[in-house]
């Protein structure tokens, strides 16, 4: 006999609820007998059903007892030594009681516990998204600035106060070129990358402005600073031509001239 | 929802009983007409019946005591059974089943826990929330088993539940129960 599936078939439930029939239930007599775990379930279910008619109870009206006491010929004594037979009713509730409190400190705990980790996921969601925002505001500002670079830079190239002055490669660098954006009345020079190589370190480019036939100084630069347009140091009138060389890093007083990467004429 | 059921009280209860002392029940009475007067009230709704069906209960627990055989159950088992078994026949007999049946077990709950109920509540958890516990097809036959007093196969025959299915969901009902109850 497989004592589980006897069990599960709800048989036993039939049985305390009194609804066999004569036959089955020496059955299962018989089976609570052979096998103790049958024995031990239908003692739980008793002990369930009970419980759920405790919890379920009604309060009969008055006057029942008395009517019952007198039809087993014993009027109601009030002085009847019922105490002896008293059990600990208030133990019997705090046991319920500290069972229940034990539940719902349980249910508590699981329910804490699970807000925590709802909680603890939430925070780190936040930080992440905090972190993420200031990432996008960061790469606004650098979008925006760009932006506005290359407004700037179009105002300038469009503006016809200032004069283009394109620097072609010379025999140190065929392929190189700049432009220089400069504005005679105000003085402004700008300067635009087209291609110069990379330098070392130590190295940077210097921008000339020939006056007169000499150089003046038109301020330093690296390649690859990022910006579309550089603005340089200003010139007042007289360029004939402007030119780049490669100088120690701030520059020098005097341009080294075999070192000129591009030159170009200002047209007049 | 405290339950005397120390197995001491209980069997020396059953041998006062047997002894025929006025005392024992007495005891008996205050301690488990409750439990008993809410099975049987839930299977008929008439006060005045159902109040006639318990005092017909404790005078046959009174009178047919020695017919109890501990080694088949428990004292409270043998008592309820007796009880839900004059309620069932009294039903039948007066012709009340459909109307005693009407109403759900929610009605009936939230009953008995407006009631000044001494048995009910001391925990803090309701028996509407035990019974929410259960999945609904489990308390509609705890319902209509326990509460109502229909036999599994009545149950069958009346709502087209194959029986089978009738005492699985019994049973899974009363182990749910058994675990929120915690009778383990």
């Amino acid at each position: 006999m497989n004592i589980e599936e006897y069990i599960s078939s709800g048989i036993l439930e039939a049985y305390v609820m009194d609804q066999l029939s004569p036959a089955e239930r020496t059955e299962v007599e018989q089976a609570a007998a052979d096998h103790p775990e049958i024995r031990e379930e239908l003692e739980k279910i008793e002990l369930s059903m009970e419980t759920l008619a405790f919890a379920t109870a009604v309060q009969p009206p008055e006057g029942v007892k008395d009517k019952l006491m007198q039809k087993i010929g014993a009027a109601e004594d009030k002085e009847a030594p019922v105490i002896a037979l008293q059990p600990d009713k208030s133990t019997g509730i705090l046991r319920f009681a500290a069972a229940a409190s034990v539940l719902v400190a349980l249910a508590s705990a699981v329910m804490a516990f699970t807000y925590w980790k709802k909680w603890q996921s939430a925070e780190n969601q936040l930080a992440d998204m905090i972190a993420q925002n200031a990432q996008f505001a960061e790469n606004y500002n650098q979008v925006n600035q760009q932006l506005d670079d290359i407004q700037n830079a179009v105002a300038i190239m469009n503006n016809t106060a200032y004069k283009r002055v394109v620097m072609a490669g010379t025999d140190n660098s065929p392929d190189a070129q700049a432009t220089v954006y400069w504005n005679e009345a105000t003085a402004d020079v700008y300067l635009s990358i087209q291609n110069l190589k990379a330098l070392s370190q130590d190295q940077q480019y210097q921008l000339w402005a020939i006056i007169d036939g000499k150089p003046v100084d038109a301020g330093v630069f690296d390649p690859n600073n990022g910006s579309f347009l550089v603005q340089m140091k200003n010139i007042t009138s007289g360029a004939a031509a402007f030119a780049v060389t490669i100088e120690p890093r701030g520059g020098s007083e005097n341009p080294s001239l075999e070192t000129m990467q591009v030159v170009g004429n200002v047209t007049t | 929802m405290s339950l005397p059921n120390q197995q001491i009280d209980q069997d020396q209860l059953v041998a006062r009983l047997r002894a025929k002392k006025a005392d024992a029940f007495s005891y008996l009475y205050d301690n488990y007409s409750a439990a008993i007067y809410g099975s049987i009230s839930r299977i008929i709704n008439d006060e005045d019946v159902a109040q006639e069906v318990l005092q017909d209960a404790f005078m046959k627990f009174w009178d047919k005591i020695d017919q109890y055989d501990a080694k088949k159950g428990r004292f409270f088992t043998w008592m309820v059974n007796i009880s839900r078994n004059l309620a069932i026949d009294k039903l039948r007999s007066k012709e009340m089943k459909k109307v005693g049946k009407t109403d759900t077990i929610e009605n009936y709950v939230s009953g008995i826990e407006q009631s000044r109920l001494n048995h009910l509540n001391v925990d803090g958890i309701g028996l509407k929330e035990t019974l929410a516990t259960l999945r609904e097809e489990e308390r509609f036959i705890l319902e209509m088993a326990y509460f109502k007093g229909y036999t599994q196969s009545e149950i069958s025959d009346e709502f087209d539940i194959p029986l089978g299915t009738v005492k699985t969901r019994l049973r899974m009902g009363l182990k749910n129960l058994r675990k929120v109850l915690q009778v383990e």
